[in-house]
This record gives structure tokens, C-alpha cells and sequence, in this order.
């Protein structure tokens, strides 16, 4: 196990304590975690990707990156339009 | 260990430390304004450190060169997001703001 499937290991345990706050708190609240989950989540595919030794994996990062970024968006948008 | 080895350590260290801290003040901070300072920061200093290690790791090939594609989108990206949400969470704060 090398250094970079470490730090995945840890940013993956880093995401339940947002999981919490998106569950627990009001949605403004989930919808901010929501957008940390998304960063931390490419820089865990990122180390995945390294750590794992596959060069075809490094697309999955930049996928997740814009994906989460416009799912974050159309949350922000809807919530800002509803509240 | 070479120096690269331990460079990569360091520098994957640092930056899983910055994002369990950007973690940390999102799970304690009161407002939703503080809270998204701290998502706003998961997106900068630790994606950047994260960032050298894969470099230092894999250099400009292919990989390097997506990785750092991944990390500018991040960067580049977020403070749309980051604006979007504050503005949300200012309508949630005042219902009667034009915000």
C-alpha cells in the first residue's frame, strides 16, 4: 500500500463527517458539504489513479470534477430560487 | 527513500492535513457563510498540494497532464459555485432581498 492509497484511504473516511452535516443540518448547510464532497472526492480519484498505477483511470477525475460542479450548481440554483 | 519518495510524503501529508481541516471547520463553524469559506478552501491549497505529489510522481506525461487539468477545473471552477451558494444562503437568510 503506498502513499497515495493512504491519503484516498483517509479522504474517503474524511467524508462521513459531511455526510453528517448533509443530513443533519438544513439544506443550505448539505449543499455547502455537498460541494466539498465533490472537490474531495476528485482529489480521491486522483490518488486512486496514481496509487493504483492505471493512466486510463486520470479521466475519471476530470469527469467527476465538472459533473459535480454542475450538479452542485443546479442545487444552488433551485435552492436559491425556493427558499 | 529517495528525496522524491519523501517529497511526495510530505506533500500528500500536507495537503490530506489542509483538507481534514477545511472538514473540521465545516463541521464546527455556525453560520453558512463560514462553513462555505471552508468548502471554498478544500479547493485550493490542498488540491494544489496534492497536485505536486502526483507530479512529482508522474511528471508531465499523460497522467500528470490530466491531473492537472482535474485540479484547474476544481480551482477554476468553484468560486461560480461558491457565489451561486452564497447568494442562495443570503435568500434563505432574507426572503425579501432582490440578491
Amino acid at each position: 500500500m503506498n502513499a497515495f492509497l493512504v491519503a484516498a484511504t483517509v479522504l474517503i473516511a474524511a467524508l462521513a463527517p459531511l455526510l453528517v452535516v448533509a443530513s443533519v443540518r438544513p439544506p443550505i448547510d448539505g449543499l455547502v458539504a455537498l460541494e466539498a464532497v465533490g472537490a474531495i472526492a476528485t482529489l480521491i480519484l486522483l490518488c486512486l489513479s496514481v496509487g493504483l498505477g492505471q493512466s486510463t483511470f486520470f479521466t475519471v477525475p476530470i469527469i467527476a470534477a465538472v459533473t459535480s460542479w454542475i450538479g452542485c450548481l443546479v442545487f444552488a440554483r433551485f435552492l436559491g430560487r425556493w427558499t | 527513500m529517495q528525496s522524491a519518495d519523501l517529497a511526495v510524503d510530505v506533500l500528500l501529508a500536507l495537503g490530506v492535513l489542509a483538507e481534514l481541516f477545511c472538514v473540521a471547520g465545516i463541521l464546527v463553524m455556525r453560520t453558512t457563510l463560514d462553513r462555505l469559506h471552508y468548502a471554498a478552501a478544500c479547493t485550493t491549497v490542498p488540491a494544489f498540494l496534492v497536485l505536486a505529489a502526483v507530479l512529482i510522481r508522474e511528471h508531465l506525461t499523460s497522467g500528470g497532464i490530466q491531473a492537472i487539468a482535474a485540479v484547474a477545473l476544481l480551482f477554476f471552477l468553484n468560486p461560480a459555485l461558491v457565489i451561486t451558494t452564497a447568494r442562495a444562503a443570503h435568500r434563505a437568510d432574507d426572503p425579501d432581498s432582490s440578491a
